[in-house]
């Protein structure tokens, strides 16, 4: 074959078995080039058609909205405690009913005023004792309704550090699944990644020595042809 | 251009590149030449000296650009145009031999098995012409020539009886006249048209071994059936999940007639689950194949078209594709893929419980049928 394409080309056998390998050599080289494209394009179009990978925790939310503020519905039951002042005025009234009969009575008896001045005080005695039992029921009525009061701010706070706790709990949740979430997609994607990144190494690698050998065979058959040009060259331009 | 002229002169084209390419196919792998005695009886003439020609008159131009250099005898001012000259020609084998490798590898395609013959003919003359084939020497009519251009490139020209183009006589149309319709390729252009990763002629993938590949690929088969030559191994068979089965568990037959009154089950195939596992997959492959259309309408022309009785595409006329032919492509690519390469597996398998395969008697087999029906509905 070199020697009837020598004829053709002319020049010499040199250059046409030069020319012959390197057309041969360039051929699967553009062959290995154009099976990476292929290659290529293909695995692309695999991986654009995979599914998009799911954070199963994405749904998750957070349930602290759910526990309600209970304070306002705390109150003070002692707060209006009443004072019993009835049973305190029917005394009095009656304390002076029986001073109007008692006057009454010395009055139609002839009694002197030393009596009367004797039931005056018993009564003013009798009116005493009515307001200091009433002082003492309003002292207690106070001191239940500070302990109320004490009471109430003690639920108010165990309630508030139940929000608390209920919130941080839940966000610490919410944390961890989110971290979860990320974790297991990064691993799916780095999985994936990782795969693909296999494939195309390998793909590209046999595709790239494939293309080296062929342009250095190439470059080899053509290296022969170089001096004997340069002979032609020579000649013809000397 | 009318739409008919268009029409006329895509299908005068594409029949005439089919029929020269099937003749020059046949005529070089027949041998029968061997037997034409006319032809090997006389000397045959092959010494196209392309590069002593092209070079013949160089010297003398090479040594008068020189001498004006040196003598300061140039036309041009500072002597940069005859500079330039020097160089050029200095730089010319080199190109020479790049330019013909190149021109050699793309001319190789013409050889390959595969080879569409729907290919302008004029490049596979031009390589049994490279080549010495018995039939394109010089003594049969043919040349080749190389010309060094003055703006650096060069110019490869086939000229010859193939190079030949027959156009009706325009004084009377009864008759046809010959005109020269020479091969051409400029060295720039070729380069270029290399470089932007585009073929001078079609060479078609070897969809074949692509789609025995992809079998392995598509997901339908247990990792276990491929051998490590990565293809299926002769026992593979299509996974289980993958074939019906009734509401119970057990396989969804469909029997066979044998004759004289004997069945056999069969298999039945989920399609519809089969075909939404495999798409993502051809659809890559034919994704792969785009990488270059003009691949794309080598596998069409030769494998695609074939099977499905369409009409084959013009690289002059077809290319670039239109969405609708790439759409069509893709259709048939996988019409293809089913009925050669996947069909085997769906088609007549015997079921995989050792009870089910042995031959039975039909009406047996229809009358405990009939009783299962019974049996199911609470109709005894």
């Amino acid at each position: 074959m070199v020697g009837l394409t020598s004829a053709i080309i002319g020049g010499g056998a040199s250059i046409i078995g030069g020319l012959i390998g390197g057309s041969a050599a360039r051929k699967r080289a553009e062959d290995a080039a154009k099976e990476t494209r292929r290659l290529k394009r293909k695995l692309s179009s695999l991986e654009n058609s995979r599914q998009a990978i799911i954070n199963p925790y994405a749904g998750a939310s957070n349930l602290a909205d759910l526990a309600t503020d209970l304070s306002s519905r705390i109150s003070n039951p002692m707060a209006n405690l009443s004072v019993a002042t009835k049973a305190a005025e029917m005394k009095v009234e009656q304390s002076d009913i029986a001073l109007a009969n008692t006057l009454d009575t010395i009055r139609a008896t002839g009694g002197g005023a030393g009596g009367a001045t004797a039931l005056a005080q018993a009564a003013l005695q009798a009116k005493q004792g009515v307001s200091a039992s009433i002082e003492q029921q309003e002292k207690s009525n106070e001191d239940k309704r500070a302990a109320g009061e004490a009471q109430m701010e003690q639920a108010k706070l165990a309630e508030a550090k139940r929000q608390q706790g209920i919130q941080i709990s839940e966000g610490q949740r919410m944390q961890g699944l989110d971290a979860a979430g990320k974790q297991f997609v990064f691993g799916q994607r780095e999985n994936r990644e990782m795969q693909e990144l296999d494939r195309t190494a390998s793909l590209l690698g046999a595709s790239k020595a494939a293309a080296a050998q062929a342009s250095a065979d190439q470059t080899s058959a053509l290296t022969g042809t170089i001096s004997s040009l340069g002979g032609i060259a020579g000649g013809l331009f000397s | 251009m009318p739409a008919v002229y268009f029409l006329k002169l895509k299908t005068k084209m594409e029949n005439n590149n089919l029929l020269q390419n099937t003749f020059l196919k046949q005529f070089n792998q027949s041998d029968s030449i061997a037997y034409d005695q006319k032809y090997i009886s006389s000397p045959r003439d092959f010494n196209f000296q392309l590069l002593d020609n092209a070079y013949r008159n160089m010297g003398k131009v090479y040594a008068k650009i020189k001498i004006a250099i040196e003598t300061n005898k140039c036309q041009s001012e500072y002597c940069s145009i005859e500079l330039a000259q020097l160089k050029r020609l200095e730089e010319a084998p080199q190109s020479s031999l790049d330019f013909l490798s190149l021109l050699m590898s793309q001319l190789m395609i013409t050889e390959e098995d595969n080879f569409d013959l729907n290919n302008d003919f004029r490049y596979k003359v031009a390589n049994s012409l490279m080549n010495g084939r018995p039939g394109f020497s010089k003594t049969d009519g043919y040349n080749v020539s190389l010309t060094l251009l003055e703006n650096g490139s060069q110019e490869i020209y086939f000229t010859g009886p193939a190079f030949m183009e027959s156009v009706p006589d325009p004084y009377d149309s009864r008759f046809s006249i010959q005109l020269e319709n020479p091969l051409i390729i400029n060295s720039v252009s070729l380069q270029a048209l290399i470089d932007s990763e585009t073929m001078l002629i079609a060479s078609t993938p070897a969809i074949d071994k692509e789609m025995d590949i992809l079998l392995t690929e598509i997901g339908l088969f247990a990792q276990e059936m491929i051998s490590e030559d990565g293809k299926l191994n002769s026992q593979a068979k299509i996974s289980e999940e993958f074939i019906l089965k009734n509401s119970d568990g057990s396989f969804d037959y469909e029997i066979i007639d044998l004759g004289d009154g004997k069945g056999k089950n069969i298999l039945k195939f989920n399609m519809e689950k089969i075909s939404q596992k495999i798409n993502p997959f051809v659809n890559a492959e034919v994704e792969g194949l785009m990488s270059s259309e003009q691949m794309a309408v080598a596998a069409w022309n030769v494998y695609i078209s074939k099977l499905t009785n369409d009409d084959s595409w013009s690289y002059e006329f077809d290319l670039p594709l239109q969405q609708d032919k790439k759409v069509l492509f893709q259709t048939k690519y996988k019409e293809y893929f089913m009925e050669n390469y996947l069909k085997q597996f769906i088609t007549n398998q015997a079921p995989i419980v050792e009870e089910d395969i042995a031959v039975f008697d039909l009406a047996q087999a229809k009358q405990a049928d009939a009783q299962k029906f019974l049996d199911d509905n609470n109709l005894n």
